[in-house]
């Protein structure tokens, strides 16, 4: 496991229920500030279900439940009485598929911004441009800024989403499969992105690409039917894991 | 795309039976057209189209018919009904499709799809007997003294209250179209993409915001079809209006006149018309009523297809 | 946080709104349901359906030839109409598909599902009461197939389309003919969605007042004969509602229970009919 860093987050014998079924258990992790880690495994091994429990994503349906504790900032964010809206503005979130709004470019992007009451015309256009810079938009829209965002390319919406996460300034960001609806080499340049993000916000990423994992991530956590196989550092993971099941994984036996 | 190429007499034969059934739909729209404008023509040449339109006189005894006050009646009624409709139903699809336990989905949208279902004859029977006489001793006495005293609006909150008016009949029109809006607007909410709604969470939003800036511009086009579905539907409201509306034929100044429409007045006079000129003009009258609506629905099935090209692609 | 508490007080706001109308709309259902119900049971009873109407401003009578006239109304109307929506809804789903014509009737019957159902009634009165010069039971009829067809052909046309193009190709590669694939294969396959969408479009013409008015028109008298001019139940509740005499008023509520009752029937049916069909799979 990870040493004496800054744990940003972390979760204790977290379990998961979709009504009866159980779908993630008893998962402990402790996730690095500053870090990226990628949560691998098979489909269906819940590394997704276990993502969205950080920011509470199964709130939405009704039926499910979390059992167990996850820590962010030393606060139990599973406890009653935390406000979720609140929570996951500080903690973004990154789908498979592109998820533009129905606005356009800029305004998908000071939409949240907005909502956190910036009111004043100049910040926002700033912020708006440092978030495209960031998520290296900017070039590629900044005379369109105005159009409607479904006008982008599938990499670019990608990008522009995760601008649109960044602009609200989290402390964390969740990444589920973010590139697995895109071409190779918008592919790279969102690991790139990844890669350069660290240094502001922590990542966790799913990612169904072990070749991914390997290169954008610090740490690497292998699933394996709802349940934390191993989690070690990257490179420990990819060249010498000590679980049976990681290494048959990794080497391709299965998944 | 898949189409069969049809050969063997039994194919040929019933290929030419369904269409001719399906061709009666297309006869009966030429049929309606052609007889509106055959039955409306000596109206329509005595008076010529704008002035029939623009005359506010129906007087079957001089001989002088315009449709004026039927046209306003219909288009006050109408709007009025769906200014009140509007928020109600979209409130109901949101209600059902986002905020309401699962469990009680199907029943509420079952429920509200019923008042669709009851004949617009009861309608009138209840706004009548039931829904006016509460209108005229509660209500409008009450709307009276809390607006009838401001400048500007106040006057459309002058005259006697009745019962038999504008507010009456627009309220009654409203309740009529709430199931139009409300199951056409959650059809199109629930096409929203789930992964839409999601990532607006995601960034820290409420469901409020959600519903506000995603949902409703997502689904926009379907809510705007749905709409004018229900305009073209209130448009054509006979019975309901018929008993609640009076049948005056004089501009409404407030919400307490009885004035007319274009249906009230069919439905009133269409079988008491004792000349040639006075039954051509209510064939007039008709003839508006038709193309309006079949402009409204046209207007409002291009919508709806443009919103859906627009997302799928 | 101040501007959390904000939204969140704006989100209860919009979620109070949400139920608040949800409620309105519901208080509205059971507000006309429940005072058709009071008024309709109370002058309910067995001279509503075996006696005929008392002259005016005598007591008693009953509405036995309105409900006699409504029957045959509706039933020709749905003898008409079924079979032209039926093949109509045939062609547009199967050999008319991915036709400009095809479409063209697809859109003409949403648009007529929704054209004023008086103006209808003024159209079949040129084209069968005028030239007769009265009114019949056939051209109320008439009136209401027009209504009826459009509706359950585009219902038609929908609950083929639902049946899978695979399950046609399997039939044709049996050596089938279209129209027994058609006949034997697809409509045994659509067949609840078809007669839900008959169940709904009858109920939708059951209730139908403004066309008859100028078609079937009215009659005191009990008539069997199609051509001559018909009662009919809701163009009497209007008569009586419209009239001065309190049991008229009376026989109208009750009639309009008898027919909110036969509507809300047929409409549950249809509905149950889905139901059924789809958790039985």
């Amino acid at each position: 496991m990870p040493g004496n860093k800054n744990i940003k987050l972390y979760s204790k014998n977290l379990s998961f229920f979709y009504g009866n079924n159980q779908a993630v258990f008893d998962v402990s992790i402790e996730i690095p500030q500053h870090s990226i880690v990628a949560m691998i495994g098979p489909s269906g091994c819940g590394k997704t279900t276990f993502l969205r429990c950080f920011n509470r994503m199964h709130d939405l349906y009704p039926g499910n439940r979390y059992q167990g504790e996850i820590f962010f900032d030393n606060q139990n964010i599973l406890s009653k009485n935390i406000d979720v809206t609140l929570l996951r503005s500080k903690i973004g979130m990154v789908f498979q598929k592109p998820t533009p709004f129905p606005m356009s470019i800029s305004d998908n992007i000071s939409y949240g911004l907005k909502l956190n009451g910036i009111k004043n015309k100049t910040e926002i256009k700033d912020r708006v441009e440092s978030a495209l810079r960031s998520s290296a938009l900017w070039k590629e829209v900044k005379d369109r800024l105005k159009l409607p965002a479904t006008g982008l390319s599938g990499g670019q919406q990608q990008r522009l989403v995760i601008a649109r996460a960044l602009a609200v300034e989290p402390q964390v960001m969740l990444f589920d499969e973010p590139t697995s609806a895109l071409d190779p080499i918008s592919t790279s340049k969102i690991e790139e992105l990844a890669a350069e993000l660290k240094k502001k916000v922590t990542i966790i990423i799913v990612t169904h690409n072990m070749q991914q994992a390997a290169r954008i991530s610090d740490y690497t956590a292998f699933m394996y039917m709802g349940k934390l196989i191993e989690y070690d550092e990257t490179n420990v993971m990819f060249t010498n894991p000590q679980e049976k099941l990681s290494e048959d994984y990794i080497t391709g036996r299965f998944g | 795309m898949k189409q069969v190429k049809t050969t063997n007499f039994g194919d040929r034969f019933f290929s030419f039976f369904t269409f001719c059934a399906a061709m009666v739909v297309l006869v009966s729209l030429a049929g309606i057209f052609i007889s509106l404008i055959f039955e409306s023509w000596e109206s329509l040449s005595r008076f010529g189209f704008f002035n029939f339109i623009f005359t506010d006189d129906w007087n079957p005894v001089k001989e002088v018919f315009g449709a004026a006050i039927p046209l306003v009646g219909t288009f006050i009624t109408t709007i009025l009904a769906l200014l009140i409709a509007i928020p109600i139903s979209l409130g109901i699809a949101v209600f059902i499709t986002e905020i309401c336990p699962s469990k009680l989905k199907a029943p509420l949208s079952i429920a509200i799809e019923l008042l669709a279902a009851i004949p617009s004859i009861i309608y009138g029977m209840w706004g009548l007997f039931t829904f006016a006489p509460i209108m005229s001793e509660y209500i409008e006495p009450g709307l009276q003294f809390v607006f009838g005293d401001i400048p500007f609006i106040g006057p459309i909150f002058q005259g006697t209250p009745l019962g038999i008016d504008v507010l009456t009949a627009s309220i009654v029109l409203s309740i009529m179209i709430i199931p139009f809006i409300s199951s056409i607007a959650r059809d199109t909410i629930l096409l929203t993409p789930q992964v839409l709604k999601e990532s607006a969470y995601s960034i820290g939003t409420t469901e409020w915001e959600v519903i506000k800036d995603v949902i409703l511009p997502y689904s926009k086009f379907g809510i705007y079809g749905g709409i004018i579905i229900a305009l073209g539907r209130a448009l054509g409201e006979t019975m309901a209006v018929a008993f609640v509306l009076g049948n005056r034929h004089a501009f409404p100044t407030s919400f307490f006149d009885a004035t007319s429409t274009i249906t009230v007045t069919l439905a009133n006079e269409f079988t008491e018309a004792d000349s040639n000129l006075y039954m051509s003009s209510l064939y007039l009258l008709s003839l508006l009523l038709f193309v309006i609506s079949f402009i409204v629905l046209s207007f409002a099935k291009f919508i709806v297809h443009k919103g859906s090209k627009k997302w799928n692609g | 946080m101040e501007r959390l508490r904000k939204r969140k007080i704006q989100n209860n706001i919009a979620i109070g709104f949400s139920l608040l109308a949800s409620i309105i709309g519901l208080f509205w259902l059971v507000f006309i349901l429940f005072d058709v119900l009071r008024h309709g049971l109370s002058f309910f009873d067995l001279n509503l359906f075996i006696e005929d109407p008392a002259p005016p401003g005598f007591e008693g009578g009953g509405m036995r030839n309105a409900f006699i006239g409504q029957f045959m109304i509706t039933g020709c109307a749905i003898v008409i109409g079924i079979p032209f929506g039926i093949l109509g809804g045939t062609f547009l789903s199967e050999y008319g598909r991915m036709t400009k014509i095809g479409r063209l009737i697809s859109v003409i019957s949403d648009i007529m599902i929704s054209v004023p159902t008086i103006v209808v009634g003024t159209f079949i009165y040129s084209l069968m009461v005028k030239p007769l010069g009265h009114f019949s039971g056939w051209a109320g009829s008439v009136s209401l197939a027009m209504i009826m067809i459009p509706v359950t052909l585009r219902t038609t046309e929908d609950m083929m389309s639902l049946v899978p193009w695979s399950i046609r190709e399997a039939a044709f590669a049996l050596g089938a003919p279209y129209y027994k694939v058609i006949i034997q294969v697809v409509y045994r396959g659509a067949i609840a969605g078809i007669l839900t969408g008959i169940l709904l479009s009858i109920a939708r013409i059951a209730g139908e007042t403004a066309p008859l008015l100028f078609t079937s028109f009215n009659n005191s008298f009990i008539s069997l004969n199609m051509e001559e001019p018909m009662a009919s139940l809701t163009v009497t509740i209007f008569q009586y509602a419209t009239g001065p005499y309190d049991d008229w008023h009376a026989m109208a509520w009750a009639a309009s229970f008898v027919i909110i009752l036969a509507i809300l029937l047929l409409t549950v049916l249809g509905r149950l009919l889905v139901i059924f069909k789809y958790s039985s799979k």
